[in-house]
């Protein structure tokens, strides 16, 4: 291959030349599906337009809806989403640039917003301007980032993400566990008023934390907030941008890659590491800031480890290492999975307590996943007609399991239109699911809805397809008959655990993300 | 002439009971090209990792231009002016042919993250020189790295090129001496051929001082100032190519002898 | 000075309260070093920070539980007492030993055979363990359930053996015992059966191996069943000492366990059951003497103070990375 100088110009395959294998991995990366075609489409427009264009969207969200409560509602629910996107955004730096499990990211974003409420709020009579907080707040938490990361800085990476968790926990148990510290029992010795000194608050958090405030103008209004944290995240957006192109970030990007080389060219992986954390951590305070001020308190909830897991979820499905893909995933998970999925709310509503976005998502992985059409089109034919038949066998043994549970809810809120129509035609539900202490059916539906995923990912060709057919439709029992129910509570976490698992497995660089390559 | 730019003095390393360098002297004058021959397991990619720090040598010294380098870290090793290639190529492969260029030069610039978020004089001057630095070090090789391969991933090049672009790349950092283990390694005769013209240019043209670990007896013929011949982590013979081929223990490390089969 | 003396009650000043909490703490440790061991198994083969080992160890006593429950309850079970709880033991380290395999099979296999990044099974892991803590919630209710241990017997199982100062309840000693039987069958395992061998084998080098003709997966499918079976039989422990389980037991003592990995030195079994004893210990004297809050402070304490000082651990030896 190099006797004569390769032809860069030289176009159309020739097997074995250096072009057409250099060109492989682009090859290769085409033809992903749905998903890839559009990722195709999204990566022909320049970036700095697609970044304006987004930003301009946002700005105009709020002015053009006027102050009702549900859109007040709406704009609150794009306030919690920018926050999200901020973390997001910060944890990519740890863990899509740098390649560090930081698990203690959690705790950052508590730190900034008890840190907080400490200095702006009644809890110690202090009431200090945001202007002043904010920066001290930021600084002491990357400070706290870097502190943190130095006893793990000559280990690998997995030894960061036991001491980042562990950190995390303990942050969890001082926020919770720290309205009663005492010193040994020297409080008094110390200068503390009582034997049980207050700091967190405890499980109450700490409440009536100020607003946001420069120079006596507060900002009161959900609209405020929104553009508050909208500016945040387009400033963190643009700065994590220069950061990556800077020789910084080319070399975190270098230490993901093989810490030992990167530290054979001159690279101090150690204080890069360190680096990497406290940016993370700076980005989360502030988003904690801004959580703090936004809620008018600290509640330890916020910042416990499920939260963590939300974050990741959205890092990893929007595709880690990209940051249009970081603020794509926090919007789709907190859009869809935490308010779509969670009842009584306009989206929720919207969305039938989730039931839109579940057969949507079914339907659209279905989509991606089968093809060519004609496959797709009997699958799902045939995923009808199972529905079908099994009501009617059901319908002619008992007569229980046809009409069951679409309203037995404690709400009459489950009715869900024609498409709650459709399924009660589709599904056999069993009656009195809802009752407390009667879990049985959903339970054993459940373990087997595990059983028959898992089964999918082992066989192939046609078996696979036919497979699909009652996995789809025991899915569909089981979301009708509990999680549907429980969208506020853990079904939304199951789903998440489900979705780390299965876009490692299935594509472990998410909707934006470049496809990684290890070892070759 | 004056002191050597590098200089092991008996240089011990163990791990376990398994001694894999014993008291190694070894000196390497500025522009010379010294190789390193011997068995598989001779103890020669230690040699290099004991040079640039990765491992910490039990007994002896290493020095740099009379500073000993010894207890540094890689880093701080590879921006006092040594720099390594790797026998099993450990590129970034997830960034581009340009970046892995650009990434070697960080030891060289000095722009604050928050200077380059700022996008301060400093910055933009430093981002540029990393920018011809990568021209320079990657159009040393002609046309293979240029071009179109430019914004390649590093994992999209041939193995052959992925050797180059190592190269290329252990050359940004600046070094006064470089370390080449097996250049050659997996490469066919023509490119075998091209990386000895290769390693004479890189002395002509960077002013390099090379310390290189080669199998293949051609190359070490065709480029070799010096031979230093190791076997089980002692140095058996020193000397020009053909003092050091026409060794008895040489030829009895590589070949064994009838009482002792060794390999 | 004053104030920290009189901060301690007389009772804690005492040699038998001294004495109580070095057999609550060997008791913990005992529970700890069983589920240590499985982190370290799977972190010397493969050297993967497995996240959902502690929930196969929740999952483990659920199982426990369930098989308490089906026998009539701890007041009156159907079958003698001892035969219940070996019951209890063996379907729970079964049941473990099960999961631990299709957790492996499933969330980690695909990831090992795609070559995926180091981050990846981390992640995926993370998931797993989510994933089984909210199905637990989803199945079980996120109430604890009550093993209610007490009734056993008549509460015989937690009356003391007292001597002198030293006074031991027999449900503690029957851990302890319990623990060191698991411990001296793994030990006989690994050094006497061609598996063990070859697990030796793969931890020190998994590509050798490989080349050498070890079925790898095979022998990381038996690591992880091992290991899972301990964490089972941990998981009943746990039930029989705390009385309850609750969907959220795994992360917090799977947690700790690791800890203790880590401070035994991460890939040694024994330094996994010695770490798990110095963590039990530090937890139950920071319990005993200082606060009942903070035990948890204690050992991130440990850790960081292992990390720092001996980040090879106790049994753990230095390998040099390779180049």
């Amino acid at each position: 291959m190099s006797e004569q100088t390769p032809q860069p110009e030289r176009s159309g395959p020739a097997i074995g030349a250096d072009e057409w294998v250099a060109r492989s991995g682009e090859r290769a990366r085409q033809r992903t599906g749905i998903v890839g075609r559009v990722q195709e489409l999204y990566e022909r427009v320049p970036k700095p337009a697609v970044f304006a264009f987004v930003v301009l969207l946002a700005v105009l969200v709020p002015l053009v809806t006027a102050q009702t409560d549900n859109d007040i509602y709406f704009l609150r629910v794009g306030t919690v989403a920018l926050v999200f996107a901020l973390l997001a955004l910060g944890l990519n730096v740890a863990v899509g640039f740098a390649g560090l499990l930081d698990l203690g990211y959690i705790a950052y974003y508590g730190i900034g917003a008890y840190g907080y409420a400490f200095l702006s709020s009644d809890k110690f009579g202090i009431h200090w301007q945001a202007w002043l907080v904010l920066p001290l707040v930021v600084a002491v938490s990357a400070l706290l980032g870097l502190l943190l990361a130095l006893p793990s800085r000559r280990l690998v990476g997995d030894y960061l993400a036991i001491v980042t968790l562990f950190f995390g926990q303990i942050f969890y148990i001082i926020a919770t566990q720290g309205y009663r510290i005492s010193f040994l029992g020297l409080n008094e010795d110390l200068g503390f008023d009582r034997a049980n000194w207050d700091l967190t608050g405890g499980p109450n958090g700490i409440a009536n934390v100020d607003r946001l405030g420069v120079f006596g103008l507060e900002a009161s209004s959900e609209r405020a907030y929104f553009y508050i944290t909208l500016t945040a995240v387009v400033v963190v957006f643009a700065v994590l941008t220069l950061a990556n192109r800077s020789r910084t970030g080319r070399a975190w990007r270098a230490l993901n890659d093989d810490t030992l080389a990167a530290q054979a060219m001159s690279m101090p992986v150690n204080w890069l590491k360190l680096l990497a954390v406290g940016v993370g951590a700076a980005v989360a305070a502030l988003a904690g800031t801004i959580n703090a001020a936004l809620l008018q308190g600290a509640f330890p909830d916020d910042y416990n480890t499920q939260v963590l897991i939300i974050i990741y979820a959205m890092v990893i499905l929007g595709g880690a290492g990209s940051l249009a893909g970081a603020v794509l995933g926090a919007f789709v998970v907190s859009v869809l999975m935490l308010e779509g999925l969670r009842p009584q709310t306009p989206i929720g509503d919207f969305t039938g307590n989730g039931r839109w976005v579940f057969y949507a998502t079914i339907l659209v992985v279905l989509v991606a996943a089968i093809r060519p059409w004609r496959r797709l089109a009997a699958i799902l034919a045939g995923i009808v007609a199972f529905g079908v038949v099994v009501h009617a066998m059901v319908a002619v043994t008992t007569d229980r399991g046809t009409d069951g549970l679409l309203n037995m809810g404690p709400d009459e809120y489950s009715g869900g239109g024609p498409l709650g129509w459709l399924i009660r035609h589709w599904l056999a539900l069993p009656a009195g699911t809802y009752e407390l202490g009667s879990r049985n059916w959903f339970n054993f539906a459940l373990v087997g809805l595990i059983a028959l995923v898992l089964c999918l990912t082992v066989v192939k060709g046609w078996k696979r397809d036919a497979l699909i057919v009652p996995t789809v439709w025991l899915a569909g029992f089981v979301w009708e008959t509990r999680l549907a129910q429980e969208t506020s509570g853990p079904t939304r976490f199951l789903l998440l655990g489900a979705l780390l698992v299965g876009l490692m497995i299935a594509r472990p660089q998410g909707l934006l993300g470049r496809p990684r390559v290890e070892i070759v | 002439m004056a002191q050597p730019l590098l200089e092991l003095d008996n240089v011990s390393k163990a791990f376990g009971g398994l001694q894999c360098i014993s008291h190694l002297d070894i000196d390497v004058k500025e522009g010379e090209i010294v190789s390193v021959i011997g068995p598989n397991g001779a103890g020669k990619t230690t040699l290099f990792n004991l040079i640039t720090g990765m491992y910490r040598p039990d007994s002896g010294d290493i020095r740099l231009d009379g500073e000993s380098i010894v207890g540094l870290a890689p880093n701080k090793i590879t921006n006092r002016g040594v720099a390594r290639t790797f026998q099993t190529l450990r590129l970034f492969l997830n960034m581009s042919v340009k970046e892995n260029v650009m990434a070697a030069t960080y030891g060289r610039t000095h722009a604050s993250l928050f200077e380059s978020i700022l996008r301060l004089p400093r910055a933009r001057r430093e981002e540029r020189e990393s920018n011809e630095v990568a021209q320079e070090k990657l159009s040393f090789f002609g046309q293979r790295l240029m071009g179109y391969r430019w914004n390649q991933p590093a994992y999209s090049l041939s193995y052959a090129n992925r050797r180059r672009l190592e190269i290329a790349r252990a050359t940004a950092t600046k070094p006064r001496i470089l370390l080449l283990d097996e250049p050659a390694a997996g490469m066919n005769p023509v490119e075998t051929h091209e990386i000895t013209e290769l390693i004479a240019e890189l002395r002509k043209q960077g002013g390099y001082t090379i310390l290189v670990i080669e199998h293949d007896m051609h190359v070490v013929e065709g480029i070799s100032d010096r031979v230093v011949a190791l076997d089980h982590g002692v140095k058996i013979a020193e000397g020009t190519f053909e003092q050091v081929a026409t060794d008895p223990r040489v030829v009895e490390a590589y070949l064994g002898t009838a009482e002792t089969e060794r390999k | 000075m004053l104030g920290v003396l009189a901060y301690f009650q007389d009772f804690q000043l005492t040699w038998s309260y001294f004495f109580d909490q070095l057999v609550a703490g060997l008791t913990l440790g005992s529970l700890y070093g069983l589920i240590a061991i499985g982190y370290s198994m799977v972190y010397g083969i493969l050297k993967l920070l497995n996240f959902a080992h502690g929930e196969v160890f929740m999952i483990g006593s659920y199982i426990g539980y369930f098989v308490l429950t089906w026998l009539g309850g701890a007041a009156d079970p159907s079958i003698p007492v001892a035969a219940t709880i070996a019951l209890m033991f063996l379907a729970a380290m079964l049941g473990a030993g099960a999961l631990g395999v299709v957790i492996e099979r499933f969330a980690y296999r695909p990831l090992r055979e795609k070559r995926a990044s180091r981050i990846a099974p981390l992640i995926s892991a993370l998931g797993v363990s989510f994933f089984l803590q909210q199905l637990a919630v989803l199945l079980f209710g996120s109430a604890p359930k009550q093993y209610d241990a007490f009734a056993f017997d008549g509460g015989s199982l937690f009356t003391s053996v007292t001597i002198g100062p030293f006074r031991i309840q027999y449900m503690q000693l029957f851990v302890i015992v319990t623990t060191v039987c698991l411990m001296a069958a793994l030990t006989v395992f690994i050094a006497r059966t061609q598996v063990g061998r070859a697990m030796r084998a793969t931890s020190f080098d998994l590509e050798a191996a490989s080349m050498m003709g070890i079925n790898v997966d095979r022998v990381i499918v038996v690591t992880f069943f091992i290991g899972s079976v301990l964490a089972g039989a941990a998981g009943v422990m746990n039930g029989l000492i705390f009385q309850n389980v609750n969907p959220y037991v795994g992360f917090q003592v799977g947690l700790i366990a690791f800890t203790a990995a880590v401070v035994g030195g991460i890939g040694s079994i024994p330094g996994a059951m010695l770490g798990g004893l110095a963590i039990g210990l530090g937890r139950s004297f920071s319990i005993g003497y200082v606060s009942s809050s903070y035990q948890d402070v204690i050992v991130f304490v440990i850790l960081i103070a292992f990390l720092l000082l001996r980040p090879s651990g106790l049994f753990g030896t230095p390998a040099p990375q390779k180049v």
